[in-house]
């Protein structure tokens, strides 16, 4: 019996490390869904740092340094907007209008986010609406 | 001609329907009349598929816009080899080469046991055909290739610029193969189940098609990796994005099945376990498709997000459930025939390998379905990127690799303390030799060290595992030592071809540490005749051009590459401007060497006229390459086995 006994308290013991990991993991490198309105209507700091924001880029708005690389520019919901800034280069598909997810911290004394990855979603499926109907 | 298509499709259709009815048929009543009409069924959807696929390629490559896909995918200034690929650029396409694979490996499945009268195979088919059902019934009503628009456009849309690159024409359709290929070990344990069969024949012959598609997904994988470094311009290849892990997923869960599977042909153990590694590989293949398709998950991947997402869940859902089922009611089937005798040992080994790569495999899945997890039992959305998978999946892939080369020395059964003395002394000894060689290079940290150490371990066990079947065949063997390892390889390609695919996974591991701990960057604005020093590397800028090229125009920063202080080449690095898309396209400039990749961006061309550049040193980054080919070569030589056995049974009366 020692055997199986030894065999089920190691088994455990991976699964609780493993589990310790995620949990861990999870607490110190997640990010909270907010919409941009959410984040742009808090009128005080937030009690975590981290944020995943969804939104376009608010046209007219983008300032882009690429000596250094910074870019920074306002995203928005369609309601309100808020100030992203991004240390890198621009990526490709990044325009006025396109859908953009911004991972990173929130700074309430400069109502801005300081983005750590920037993500800009294909704009192809948007176009291809432009094509009409089927013949039936 | 698009009536033609859909036709097919439809056919396809009415074709798997009858094959899974007919195939059922025949195994109730035990006629072969019903089984053989099955099987023709499954090869006519094979042919009905290729015709369709060769009916959209047709349009693609005339660019035929009165077609939505055409329109969709392709301009008519594409170069006519991306006008080929552009078929697996948009879901439709990708669908339909899905479905060509999935009816070729029914197919092939078919012909090489062409000979086999057991219903057993027919039984498998069936399986293949009613997956058959979902694609076709897909293609047919949910999302045709065959859409005719009624006011077909002068031009197209264009194709992405991203999948404008070669690496994107073999991509997607290696890692299809892998994905698609998990239907027939997925087709075998069904059948096993459905027909109460026992035996480890089909184990066998299980353990030969997974290590094919296995094979195909890691080398998908890995041209996925090369695509995203070459491509996407972020100086890395693996950023942890959904589709990646997508990918990755039941590419781990299948190599615990090709681990675990070798317990149950020795020891009769695990069976259970094994069904549901199987059935887990394959419904995380389909996760993968649905993963890509549905946009649930934000991904730099997802190019078309659509409706097909419900569809793929639903049938996720049913055929997990129906696996479920199956093994619960064939319990007695898969009771297992021997007990485990200690934990030290070959068994136990592989007991906890398969612990942590399902733990790999849940962590992965739980930091990529995460939003929609946490949204579900909290009601907060938490997303968590690529810190979150370091932090986890790192110490669970190091675990493994230091397994990789305990495993093997242990024996089977039990391990005795001067067996544990004389195979761990020397791998330990060199692992810690090579720990300590590193450190003065600038090595810290726990992981690194650990890897490091790891990576010398195993190596030292795989040499100590050739040298010691060398040894043992001292006596029938003279000649050069190139030949005699030949041959100890070829006496036991199974065991030597997997000895070479963890040698390559070493690899593998020591590419990546090297690329993700030591990474150097510079960046800065440079005018002509300046220069950017980034560790031993100076690049000078010699001048800015502006090229058109068919679809596109160029803008090339040229740099003169000197490594201290001695001229190495002049590199080209560009951002295209693709007209149609209205989008430029970063297009990184590579130089490469055994010991370290030197990757420059162009971030743009200032105002004043300098050019605002990027540079990457990316220590060891063509060791992840070089280890992925040594892999492939090992699964080669592990599958080619099966040659041997299939003369030795045609032999046998």
């Amino acid at each position: 019996m020692g055997k199986s006994i030894r065999l089920i308290v190691l088994s455990l013991a991976v699964v609780a490390a493993v589990g310790y990991l995620i949990l861990t993991g999870v607490k110190q490198t997640g990010m909270q869904y907010m919409s941009v309105t959410e984040l742009a209507r808090l009128d005080r700091a937030p009690k975590s740092e981290g944020f995943r924001l969804d939104g376009t880029v608010s046209p007219g708005s983008v300032v882009y340094d690429q000596r250094v690389p910074r870019l920074q520019f306002k995203m928005t919901d369609g309601k309100e907007k808020i100030a992203v800034v991004y240390d890198g280069l621009m990526p490709d598909a990044f325009a006025d209008g396109r859908e953009v997810v911004v991972e990173g911290a929130y700074k309430h004394q400069d109502r801005a986010i300081y983005a750590s990855k920037l993500v800009t979603k294909c704009p192809s499926k948007y176009e291809a609406k432009g094509l009409g109907k089927d013949k039936s | 001609m698009s009536e033609l298509g859909r036709l097919a499709l439809l056919l396809g259709f009415g074709c798997s329907c009858f094959a899974v009815g007919s195939i059922a048929w025949g195994l109730r009543t035990g006629l072969s009349g019903p089984l053989r009409s099955g099987r023709r069924a499954v090869w006519a959807v094979c042919g009905l598929a290729l015709f369709a696929v060769i009916l959209l390629e047709r349009a693609l490559l005339a660019r035929d816009m009165s077609y939505r896909y055409v329109a969709e995918h392709t301009s008519k200034d594409l170069p006519l080899h991306y006008a080929f690929s552009s078929l697996w650029a948009g879901q439709e396409g990708s669908l339909l080469l899905w479905l060509l694979i999935l009816s070729a490996y029914g197919s092939a499945f078919l012909l090489a046991y062409r000979k086999r009268l057991d219903p057993f195979y027919d039984a498998v088919a069936m399986v293949v055909a009613s997956v058959m059902i979902f694609f076709t019934a897909l293609l047919s009503f949910v999302c045709s290739p065959f859409r005719i628009l009624a006011t077909p456009p002068p031009d197209g849309m264009g194709l992405n610029p991203l999948l404008q690159d070669p690496g994107m024409m073999i991509h997607p359709p290696i890692l299809y193969t892998g994905y698609v290929g998990f239907i027939i070990p997925f087709g075998f344990a069904i059948a096993v189940l459905l027909l109460n069969r026992s035996g480890t024949r089909w184990i066998e012959e299980v353990r030969r098609w997974t290590l094919f598609c296995w094979g195909f997904l890691g080398v998908g994988i890995l041209l996925g990796a090369r695509w995203a470094y070459i491509e996407l311009g972020w100086g890395g290849y693996w950023g942890w994005d959904p589709v990646e892990n997508a990918s990755l997923m039941p590419w781990l869960v299948g190599t615990a099945f090709l681990h675990s599977v070798m317990i149950e042909q020795r020891r009769g153990m695990l069976k259970t376990w094994n069904i549901a590694l199987i059935v887990l590989t394959f419904e995380l293949s389909i996760f993968g498709t649905f993963l890509t398709r549905s946009g649930v998950l934000t991904s730099v991947h997802s190019f078309a997000e659509s409706n097909i997402g419900p569809w793929f869940l639903g049938f996720i859902l049913l055929s997990s459930t129906i696996a479920t089922a199956l093994i619960l009611y064939r319990k007695a089937l898969l009771e297992s025939e021997n007990r485990m005798e200690a934990i030290v040992s070959r068994e136990g080994s592989f007991l906890f390998n398969n612990v942590l790569f399902v733990a790999l495999t849940f962590a992965t899945f739980l930091g990529t379905t995460f939003p929609v997890i946490s949204e579900a039992v909290t009601g907060t959305k938490i997303s968590v990127s690529a810190p979150f998978f370091n932090r986890v999946n790192v110490p669970i892939a190091l675990a493994l690799l230091l397994l990789t080369g305990a495993g093997p020395v242990l024996s089977w059964k039990r391990a005795t303390a001067s067996v544990l003395k004389r195979n761990f002394i020397l791998p330990a000894f060199m692992g810690v030799l090579a720990t300590a060689v590193a450190i003065p290079f600038g090595a810290s940290g726990v992981y690194p060290l650990v890897c490091i150490f790891a990576a010398a371990f195993v190596t030292t066990t795989i040499v100590m595992e050739f040298a010691r079947g060398i040894q043992a065949r001292k006596d029938l063997e003279t000649g050069a030592l190139p030949s005699q390892v030949a041959h100890l390889v070829q006496k036991n390609k199974r065991r030597y071809g997997g000895y070479i695919i963890h040698g390559g996974m070493v690899v593998l591991f020591i590419g990546v540490l090297g690329s993700s701990v030591f990474q150097k960057e510079a960046h800065g604005p440079l005018k002509n005749g300046q220069a950017l020093a980034i560790g031993p590397y100076t690049l000078t800028l010699r001048g800015v051009t502006e090229q058109q090229r068919q679809n596109a125009s160029l803008t090339t920063a040229i740099l003169d590459v000197s490594r201290g202080g001695k001229f190495v080449g002049t590199q080209h690095a560009s951002k295209a401007f693709y007209s149609k898309a209205q989008q430029p396209m970063t297009e990184v400039a590579l130089h490469s060497t055994p010991a370290e990749d030197l990757y420059m961006i162009l971030g743009g061309v200032n105002e004043d006229g300098s050019a605002s550049i990027q540079a990457y040193i990316n220590p060891l980054v063509s060791y992840v390459w070089v280890g992925g080919l040594i892999m492939v070569f090992g699964i080669f030589i592990a599958a080619s086995d099966k040659m041997r056995l299939r003369r030795e049974e045609k032999l046998a009366p």
